[in-house]
């Protein structure tokens, strides 16, 4: 179930890159994290730059996830959610808007300032409104994977070649150990979740179905109580009454281990004329399936995930020589990953990084058909030889 | 969110909420509201709270067919005008085509 979603988010990714010129442009513009740049005389250089990109990225990221670690330990929620409700709205309006343009540009359409601001406030405002207030759920989903797909668009266009092929895989590296290691920052928030009994950041994970948050107060019965509809009232209530730092989450509480991974990239100004900054937070781990007396069995992905995941296959799609060969296959390494990391989530009921093996089996096929199956097809094309 | 998990009284509070939202210039809201409680207040066997809900729906769907009207003739004229319009329809313009219009 968690299929669809990642394929559509693959999909809006692809189908931009296709044909929206803009996202494989190299405008020379690089981001403050990534100051080497790539275009130099000598390969040694450009692999020396590449690795030291990496390096500077990871690191903000390390800092980022301890720095969220600390202010949740220290239960500056105010701050979190002022930080989420930022990036969010940052991305909803400014990335969407620039998106919208870069489209109409690509399809020569003209438009009016008036019409495209009322495009714009909508979905933004509304989107707003789904992700961190209520709304149907289809909607959230829908604009979940709108802003991972937009998101991933920023990345593809602004990380340098080598170094977005270094940076996924020291990623799926840091994934696997920030949850599994007993000292990851990552194992650190979910356990203190799970003292204090709370959803983590609701507002950025992907959730597959509805679940009901429980009330802290409740201690007769600490589990979700989702399927119970005799009592709406006062599930309602406790649901207001929680202390969770997004209002209304939909997330079971923290009594399931979840394992979340944040991930925070600041994109400092870029060297244009708009000056923005933009905070997002990524939580590249799938959480286990609820697996209690409720109905609902919501299966969760971190948004991050899904940012990653898009962005190797739009990578992969933009820049292969293999052209729809290497995306399918990097598509399906994904899908196949992603299938066995459910699985394991399955047999070891507990939350695991969703990273990892997909991208592993990602990079690998990205790879292996970029440089040995493509030129075997062309060879074979070009003998006119079918097999 | 589940609206078979809420209670009538909550139901009607988010129908009303969008509702009043959608004056905000927000006609998808209004869309989302119409959308989403449909169900609610036409098709469900009645309950007390369901005629507000359902007087809710009606007006947001009004209020979303306006804005429609309103917006389509404003594309339409200015799709159609654009280039005639010289200077004034490159200031009002956010992308301009290339090529002869």
């Amino acid at each position: 179930m968690l299929f669809v979603p990642v394929t559509l988010c693959m999909v809006v990714v692809v189908a931009t890159i296709k044909s929206v010129s803009f996202y494989t442009q190299n405008d020379g513009q690089r981001l403050i994290y990534t100051p080497f740049p790539e275009d130099t005389d000598t390969v040694a250089q450009r692999a020396v730059n590449s690795i030291l990109n990496a390096t500077i990225m990871i690191t903000v990221i390390i800092v980022m996830t301890l720095v969220l670690v600390l202010l949740y330990k220290y239960r500056c929620y105010k701050v979190i959610q002022g930080w989420l409700f930022l990036s969010s709205l940052l991305l909803l309006f400014f990335f969407s808007y620039i998106y919208l343009k870069e489209v109409f540009k690509t399809y020569n359409v003209a438009m009016d300032y008036f019409t495209l601001a009322v495009i714009i406030w909508n979905f933004g405002v509304v989107g707003m409104m789904c992700i961190h207030w209520k709304g149907p759920l289809r909607l959230q989903q829908a604009y979940l994977i709108m802003i991972s797909a937009l998101m991933a668009l920023v990345f593809i266009k602004y990380l340098p070649e080598w170094t977005a092929w270094l940076i996924l895989a020291v990623i799926s590296v840091y994934d696997l150990l920030a949850v599994l290691c007993p000292k990851g920052p990552l194992r650190i928030l979910v356990e203190t979740a799970q003292e204090r009994n709370e959803p983590i950041f609701p507002a950025l994970i992907y959730s597959s179905t509805m679940v009901w948050l429980v009330n802290m107060a409740d201690t007769d019965r600490p589990k979700r109580n989702s399927t119970d509809a005799a009592s709406p009232q006062q599930e309602t209530a406790d649901a207001v009454a929680s202390p969770a730092p997004s209002s209304l989450s939909q997330d079971d509480g923290g009594f399931t281990p979840t394992w979340v991974n944040q991930q925070q990239h600041q994109l400092g100004p870029i060297q244009s004329t708009e000056d923005t900054r933009r905070e997002i937070q990524e939580m590249p781990s799938a959480r286990p399936p609820v697996d209690d007396d409720d109905e609902e069995r919501g299966v969760k992905l971190g948004l991050g995930d899904f940012i990653f995941y898009s962005m190797l296959v739009g990578k992969a799609s933009a820049t292969a020589s293999g052209d729809w060969n290497t995306t399918l296959a990097c598509f399906v390494a994904i899908l196949i990953g992603l299938c066995l990391t459910l699985l394991l989530l399955a047999i070891f009921k507990k939350a695991l990084p969703a990273l990892p093996i997909s991208i592993f089996f990602g990079l690998v096929f990205y790879f292996a058909t970029d440089n040995l199956v493509q030129p075997f097809m062309d060879r074979l094309a070009l003998h006119q030889f079918y097999i | 969110m589940n609206l078979e998990r809420l209670p009538n009284e909550e139901k009607l509070s988010l129908c009303r909420k969008y509702y009043l939202g959608g004056f905000a210039f927000l006609p998808f809201l209004w869309l989302v509201n119409v959308v989403w409680f449909f169900r609610e207040a036409f098709v469900k066997p009645v309950y007390s709270e369901q005629l507000q809900i359902k007087t809710y729906v009606k007006r947001s769907a009004f209020g979303l067919l306006l804005w429609v009207a309103v917006l389509t003739t404003w594309i339409t004229i200015f799709q159609h005008f654009r280039a005639e319009w010289g200077e004034v329809g490159d200031y009002l313009s956010f992308t301009i085509p290339l090529g002869i219009p």
